[in-house]
């Protein structure tokens, strides 16, 4: 027994000397540039590293592009994503906020606000942006939330998906006109992606079904696999746009399996987060262009616009804030009639002819009853 | 098309059987561990964990076979751990299984973290990015049955580890009643002091049946993360743990009827995507399983009562 105990602390102790080794990956501050004269200084904090392809490599695409316009100058510190660099992002920030050389702070991602609500209490002359996130909106008059409308994301990925389905010149499309979601959660924000697409597949084809499933969590991935087989299976749906986290991707290793579909991602560009093969039947992606936005809030703040301090702000196509993928499979793979379509429809939203239903606010519609009156 | 035109396809009856494959590699091992008196709770975290190293394991040695082999490994030490403070340190086992649950979940992202240096971003953490089909657990289309209609649709094209679930109740059914070795498990799961009373050591059976458990649990992981799904992602098992124990229950902890608690509970997942199929509400269709699994559970409860009764009744006719 002696043997076995010693044999156990061992591998206990190696198990941990591993886990230290491992865990240097720290990051130093990345440098900043010269900029024009009058240009502000803008400090972006990354909860992780850069290389992400998605959110954080959006918004620093955004913040370059401002910067090699000269118009900021800018300081990027990659803080780490593990959870032993959690402890330095409150460090981090509050070293950045006392610093005073900052005109504007940049955060993002759920992670960031709590930190973010204390940092911008004690610094209350200190201006912050954070992304994604609304947790504590208007709470600190120095700090401007940016949030993404996703149901105009959704509309434009119903205009596609409604476009697309009946071409059965398309691979992998079959003459039903069945589309598929796959949703995290019967919740609001999960329905406002779900109302977008429903209308902007009506809107193609008013004869189009929906065939709308909830895995009811966020994680099981084995779980969004059976429903979207079920889908194809069952329903003969061909399009399956996956909003349910790292379980959406269930759904993309379904049509994978059957390959006679077509999978849609969300949030970032899917097609360079998957792997090959899944890439291979993903036709596009739902996006968050955290980037545009930046750019969009410091178009407002030199035109003047700046009230916004203290409030949220839901960023539409008009703001280009949201947007889909459309190199790649897209551009390979749908017809051209499809891409007009798509056009039209983003033109229509950004100039106001066409307004999106949303799931929450004052304005809410029923989403259940629409969903069930669309179900094949 | 009618309604049972409509739920009973074959596509039904094979997922019925992708479902149920993890589930009775669970059960199987909290039966084997019950039957040697453990009361092991920790198998949920156990395939966190062995479904977490097996897709690295397969992704960095770019094979399957490794993936696997490192996945039942890590159930073993896994649940040596679990006996190590349970039985050497004296720890209560619930609270030991309780641990081992909670570093399934978020010890796991951590090691994730740690060992693969991927930054979540907005996206939840998983190693989907890794994983290619050629590195899951390969299909197998069965010779002559998959020709078969209907039958092999259902019966044919399943993974190695689904086909070796259904072979394992088998095998863990003869390990218990055919072997010493069962005897041994079962003798001391039943009456401890009367095993350890004619020399044998408690011990050691306890330590064995978790080792074994440890297996069994590793191939559900592996089966989660290289199999169902593509790579490991948060808290994929997603309960699967828990419904064994629940099987284990309501299949009186021997393993045929374990594996009928889990084909049970399997039908009733799939009912469930069928039922979400017509448009019942979501939050009615998930929590199906689940009531199927209490049903099973009271029925299990009537008819052991009655079988108590039935001697007595016997008796006062006599």
């Amino acid at each position: 027994m002696k043997k076995i105990m010693k044999l156990i602390l061992a591998l206990i102790l190696s198990v941990s000397l591993v886990a230290c080794g491992g865990g240097g990956s720290d990051e130093g501050g990345a440098g900043s540039s010269e900029g024009g004269e009058g240009a502000y200084n803008v400090a972006y904090l990354v909860n992780g590293n850069l290389g992400d392809k998605s959110f954080f490599d959006s918004a620093k695409a955004g913040l370059d592009q401002l910067e090699a316009d000269g118009r900021i100058n800018l300081k990027t510190i990659e803080m780490g994503g593990t959870d032993s660099d959690k402890p330095k992002w409150e460090s981090i920030l509050y070293e950045v906020s006392d610093s005073g050389e900052y005109d504007y702070i940049i955060v993002g991602t759920f992670q960031m606000p709590d930190f973010l609500k204390a940092a911008a209490t004690d610094y209350p002359d200190q201006k912050y942006i954070i992304f994604d996130d609304n947790t504590y909106v208007g709470n600190n008059d120095n700090v401007l939330n940016l949030m993404y409308k996703q149901n105009e994301l959704g509309y434009v990925l119903g205009v596609l998906a409604g476009g697309i389905t009946t071409d059965t010149s398309v691979a992998n499309i079959n003459e039903d006109a069945v589309i598929g979601f796959v949703g995290g959660q019967d919740s609001p924000v999960i329905n406002d992606f779900l109302i977008g697409y429903i209308e902007g597949a009506l809107s193609v084809n008013p004869d189009i079904k929906i065939d709308t499933r909830y895995t009811n969590d966020f994680v099981d991935t084995a779980k969004s696999k059976e429903f979207a087989l079920s889908m194809m299976n069952d329903k003969k749906a061909d399009i399956i746009w996956g909003v349910a986290g790292n379980a959406g991707n269930g759904a993309a290793e379904a049509v994978l399996e059957t390959n006679n579909a077509w999978f849609i991602g969300v949030d970032s560009d899917q097609e360079q987060t998957f792997i090959d093969e899944l890439a291979a039947i993903t036709l596009t992606s739902g996006l968050k262009n955290i980037g545009n936005s930046l750019i969009w809030v410091f178009d407002e703040i030199d035109a003047g616009n700046d009230d916004f301090w203290g409030t949220e702000i839901a960023l539409g196509l008009a703001e280009n804030g949201v947007g889909i993928v459309d190199d790649k499979n897209y551009d390979a793979v749908v017809p051209d009639s499809v891409k007009e379509l798509v056009a039209e429809a983003i033109k229509a939203v950004q100039d106001g002819s066409v307004e999106v239903s949303t799931a929450f606010g004052p304005n809410k519609v029923d989403v259940a009853e629409i969903r069930d009156s669309v179900r094949p | 098309m009618g309604f049972f035109e409509f739920v009973f396809t074959v596509e039904f009856f094979f997922s019925i059987i992708r479902i149920t494959a993890p589930i009775i590699f669970a059960t199987l091992a909290a039966i084997i561990c019950q039957k040697g008196g453990v009361s092991n709770i920790g198998l949920e975290g156990t395939m966190m964990m062995s479904a977490l190293f097996g897709s690295l394991f397969a992704y960095y040695s770019g094979s399957w076979i490794v993936g696997v082999l490192v996945a039942i490994i890590t159930g073993i030490i896994v649940s040596l751990g679990i006996a190590f403070f349970a039985f050497n340190l004296r720890t209560n086992i619930i609270l030991a299984g309780t641990a081992v649950n909670m570093i399934g979940s978020g010890g796991t992202i951590f090691l994730v973290k740690v060992i693969t240096g991927m930054t979540e971003g907005n996206q939840l953490t998983s190693t989907n990015g890794l994983i290619s089909t050629r590195l899951q657990i390969p299909v197998i289309n069965i010779p002559i049955l998959k020709d078969i209609p209907l039958i092999g649709g259902v019966l044919s094209g399943h993974s190695l580890l689904t086909y070796l679930a259904f072979v394992l109740v088998f095998l863990t059914w003869a390990l218990l009643y055919k072997t010493p070795i069962g005897l041994n498990i079962r003798s001391v799961g039943e009456n401890p002091n009367a095993a350890s009373s004619v020399g044998v050591s408690v011990i050691k059976i306890k330590y064995t049946v978790l080792i074994i458990g440890g297996i069994l649990a590793g191939l559900g992981g592996a089966f989660m993360s290289m199999y169902y799904s593509m790579g490991w992602s948060q808290d994929m098992v997603a309960g699967r743990g828990f419904i064994a124990l629940a099987a284990t229950a309501m299949g009186g902890g021997e393993p045929l009827g374990g594996l009928l608690a889990a084909l049970i509970f399997g039908f009733a997942q799939a009912l469930s995507i069928k039922a979400s199929a017509v448009g019942i509400d979501s939050n009615l269709v998930s929590p199906i399983p689940y009531l199927v699994t209490i049903i099973g559970l009271v029925v299990f409860a009537i008819v052991a009562r009655e079988k108590a009764k039935k001697p007595h009744k016997v008796k006062e006719s006599a």
